[in-house]
């Protein structure tokens, strides 16, 4: 797959503007900001989706925070991994025994790398797991799990930018679009 | 009589036999993010003649014990899925407490879309995707039974053209009505 030289070319429709991210996010800090108030809070970012929010949604919020970072694999990454089992690729720094946790995804479509990272990380024994989504796609989720804080809810389309990939191309998007269906049923 | 200088080679291991790729994919990727499954668990009465004797049962393709959610997949085109969607319908007014989704075509190809298997999405849906011989749990491991003849989830329904499902003579469904008794039916295990 190669993208146009201008990735905007591939997109069909802007979903959601720069702006509207801004102000989103700029809630959704408040929010954690005032919810979380008088206690530490510890965000752990799951690379690589949500590295733009995580920037700009630490950045937003008011309250004394400390950030982390975990990779996991993805299903269909390789040929081995595609019969194997999902992996920690990158783990926590630091501990978060006792540590007031919000996980910071950019989507929550399926749902199971999140059951799974939710699993791993309450055998850390924090003092409270919740989770914060910018995207949340409930018409593909095939295991429910709650979500405290949702940025947008967005329909089925396959949707790029901030920080949203295919094939890690479009992740440098300052919006989020639906990609045109012809970038990703062309043969490579 | 049995040659003891020619044992039998001892069987291999054992996983459900699916029906159709999509499922043994599905099966795949569930092992990979460690959600536990069950394939075909049960059977769930849907319509029953005067007499009391079930005519039409429904089989969703999984349950995941963890979420007591249950899954039904379908490869087949949207104009294909009316019998499906008909029988969905039915198991809801009948077992409300029932929590069962219908993983359509659509569904599916946005999944291999999100894991960069979308090459491989003809082959795994609809008619090519049938496995009309035995095939081996990928992950035999995860899988929570281990089945062995499976019924048709199509029982009494006879075949009609398109089903991904091998067509195979009705089964003469065996329990009642739900209130009565055994309206929902276990899946034989092997070797049962």
């Amino acid at each position: 797959m190669s993208a146009a030289p201008d990735p905007t070319q591939d997109i069909d429709e802007v979903l959601i503007t720069e702006e509207q991210i801004a102000r989103t996010v700029g809630e959704l800090g408040a929010r954690i900001s005032a919810d979380y108030a008088g206690r530490e809070l510890t965000l752990v970012s799951v690379l690589k989706g949500s590295l733009p929010f995580m920037a700009d949604l630490m950045r937003s919020i008011t309250i004394p925070v400390r950030i982390d970072l975990m990779e996991v694999s993805s299903y269909g990454g390789t040929a081995t991994e595609s019969s194997g089992l999902v992996r920690i690729l990158k783990d926590l720094s630091s501990s978060i025994a006792d540590a007031h946790v919000l996980v910071v995804e950019d989507i929550i479509d399926t749902g199971l790398t999140l059951n799974y990272l939710v699993r791993y990380l309450r055998g850390k024994s924090p003092a409270s797991l919740r989770i914060c989504t910018l995207l949340d796609k409930p018409a593909r989720r095939l295991v429910d799990i709650p979500v405290d804080y949702v940025g947008f809810t967005i329909e089925d389309r396959f949707v790029v930018g901030y920080g949203l990939d295919y094939g890690e191309l479009y992740r440098n998007l300052r919006f989020v679009g639906v990609l045109r269906p012809d970038v990703y049923t062309e043969p490579a | 009589m049995t040659d003891a200088l020619a044992p039998d080679p001892p069987p291999p291991a054992r996983g459900p036999t699916f029906a159709h790729a999509s499922e043994a994919e599905l099966a795949r990727i569930l092992d990979f993010y460690a959600v536990r499954w069950e394939y075909e668990p049960h059977t769930f009465a849907i319509l029953w003649n005067l007499d009391g004797d079930v005519v039409e049962s429904f089989a969703p393709d999984f349950y995941l014990p963890e979420f007591d959610l249950y899954l039904e997949m379908t490869t087949l085109k949207q104009r294909l899925v009316r019998k499906k969607n008909r029988k969905l319908r039915r198991l809801r007014e009948l077992y409300p407490d029932i929590r069962i989704k219908l993983f359509y075509a659509r569904d599916f190809r946005m999944l291999m879309l999100k894991y960069g298997k979308l090459g491989i999405i003809e082959s795994l849906s609809g008619t090519p995707g049938q496995m009309l011989g035995p095939r081996q749990a990928p992950a035999p491991e995860a899988a929570v039974l281990e089945l062995g003849a499976l019924e048709p989830d199509e029982a009494a329904d006879g075949s009609e053209p398109g089903l991904e499902r091998p067509a195979s003579p009705p089964a003469r469904a065996r329990r009642r009505r739900p209130g009565r008794r055994d309206a929902v039916v276990d899946k034989p295990l092997a070797g049962s």
